[in-house]
């Protein structure tokens, strides 16, 4: 990018004649993620500027590593060209302001050499409204609302935020997830409280949960008929030595498929014992990590200072049982979850409550389990 | 001729120019200061490039300081304290 393009503001843009092929037009300019963008018009922006609270010079954030300022007319710029409807911009509102709290560390999420990206996991009223999929193939395509709300993201960060391939982001792989990365929690076919709800925020309200993320790894399991059963598999998937967890700590996501949780249900467990039960029992050998002594003795300062680095201890995949993620969403048929490694201690998954949403100060008993 | 608005999608960057340090002609009694990232082999690499260079330059005093997380900037009081403490300072990850 040029300095002089840097300082030129959406409203000052260019014109061009009538007739130009747009798509081709934006293309050359580099504002695309690889796929053709949808051409931004005055009255399309307007509206999404209009849904976000109007006052299109209002400033949302400076998105990292650029810094550049997202302003609801950027952010509206932005959603057109991802595909999205007006109706869609509480949430991405509240996703890119998750991804811009300083704990989440957005500039390193940017920068890393890392695959992880960020995950959005949607809960409340507002998914049902919108019409997003909580069901059949959530982590894949065919949903305008989930793949539109996660490409304007990945718009902002790439065009806002500066986390182009090879100049800031430095992602060694990168994952498909950064084309669009966004789900909803299928809440109507969850034996459990939604997650928000867990988390203290109402049922009518809205959330956006976001996560520096791997790619989901399949967990399949159709022999068990009892919660054990069914965690002993995810915890064979969170048990190995080379995700990102293994080595960084952080947390991490755990998506069960709707019979996988009907399972766990019946065996009379909630979330909070299933996120307790995956890190008891999940972990590796710390000889494991590091290749058994064969490259002299590591420490890892990256891992707890209470772990114990001896060859037969066992090294959580994550410091705790909250640092565990748990949702559910997919399709009704097939016993099938995932696991969700995360990026590690240096970035806090955020959840926002969309809209301006707070969880309330006495909401900790959920499921019958307490916080303190 | 007839045409049409197109949206630049990439907001302002607000900069402020800056220069840098005056260089530096002489190490002889300066402060040196390491700023270690905490990534896994930094450590290695800035013990062994202050070690060469105490071996050949009489420093004033020579301090480490390590990042709380080498993903994450260093604090102000990080900075602040380090600014304050030393003349120069060498900064590496090793990965």
């Amino acid at each position: 990018m040029t300095p002089a393009a840097v300082q030129q503001t959406p409203t000052d843009a260019a014109s061009v004649p009538e007739g130009t092929d747009l798509t081709e037009w934006y293309y050359s300019r580099g504002y695309s993620d690889g796929l053709p963008l949808v051409p931004p018009t005055p009255s399309k922006i307007a509206a999404v500027i209009g849904a976000l609270g109007g006052d299109a010079e209002h400033a949302l954030a400076r998105v990292p590593p650029r810094w550049g300022s997202l302003t609801r007319e950027v952010l509206a710029i932005n959603m057109v060209m991802a595909g999205c409807l007006p109706e869609y911009a509480p949430i991405v509102e509240a996703a890119i302001l998750a991804l811009c709290d300083t704990s989440f560390n957005l500039n390193g999420v940017q920068a890393t050499t890392h695959m992880a990206c960020p995950l959005l996991v949607v809960n409340g009223p507002i998914r049902t409204r919108i019409g997003m999929n909580a069901g059949c193939n959530v982590f894949g395509s065919g949903n305008r609302a989930n793949a539109t709300i996660g490409r304007a993201i990945r718009l902002i960060l790439l065009n806002v935020g500066g986390g182009w391939p090879g100049l800031l982001d430095k992602s060694t792989l990168g994952h498909p997830g950064k084309y669009t990365y966004c789900i909803a929690e299928n809440e109507e076919a969850s034996p459990f409280a939604p997650y928000h709800v867990d988390k203290g925020y109402a049922a009518e309200d809205s959330s956006v949960f976001v996560i520096a993320a791997e790619p989901p790894h399949s967990v399949t399991n159709h022999f068990a008929n009892d919660a054990e059963g069914v965690l002993d598999s995810l915890c064979s998937a969170m048990s190995t030595i080379c995700n990102n967890n293994a080595v960084s700590a952080g947390h991490c996501a755990v998506v069960l498929g709707p019979e996988h949780a009907a399972t766990i249900a019946k065996s009379g467990w909630r979330r909070n014992d299933i996120r307790h039960y995956l890190w008891a029992h999940s972990g590796n050998r710390w000889g494991d990590l590091y290749g058994n002594g064969r490259y002299g003795k590591v420490y890892n300062r990256n891992l707890p200072i209470w772990y114990k680095r001896e060859p037969d201890a066992r090294t959580p995949v994550v410091p705790s049982p909250d640092n565990i993620h748990v949702f559910v969403a997919g399709g009704e048929a097939g016993r099938f979850s995932a696991f969700i490694p995360g990026w590690g201690h240096m970035s806090t998954p955020v959840l926002r409550g969309v809209g301006g949403a707070q969880p309330s100060g006495d909401a900790q008993c959920v499921d019958g389990t307490c916080l303190l | 001729m007839k045409t049409i608005p197109v949206y630049d999608p990439r907001g302002v960057v607000e900069t402020e120019p800056m220069t840098t340090a005056p260089r530096v002609k002489t190490l002889r009694g300066l402060r040196l200061g390491f700023l270690d990232n905490t990534k896994w082999n930094a450590n290695k690499l800035l013990r062994g490039v202050r070690d060469r260079l105490t071996e050949k330059h009489a420093f004033g005093t020579v301090s480490y300081y390590r990042k709380e997380s080498f993903s994450r900037s260093a604090s102000a009081d990080l900075i602040r304290a380090i600014a304050a403490e030393n003349d120069v300072v060498v900064t590496a990850i090793g990965d």
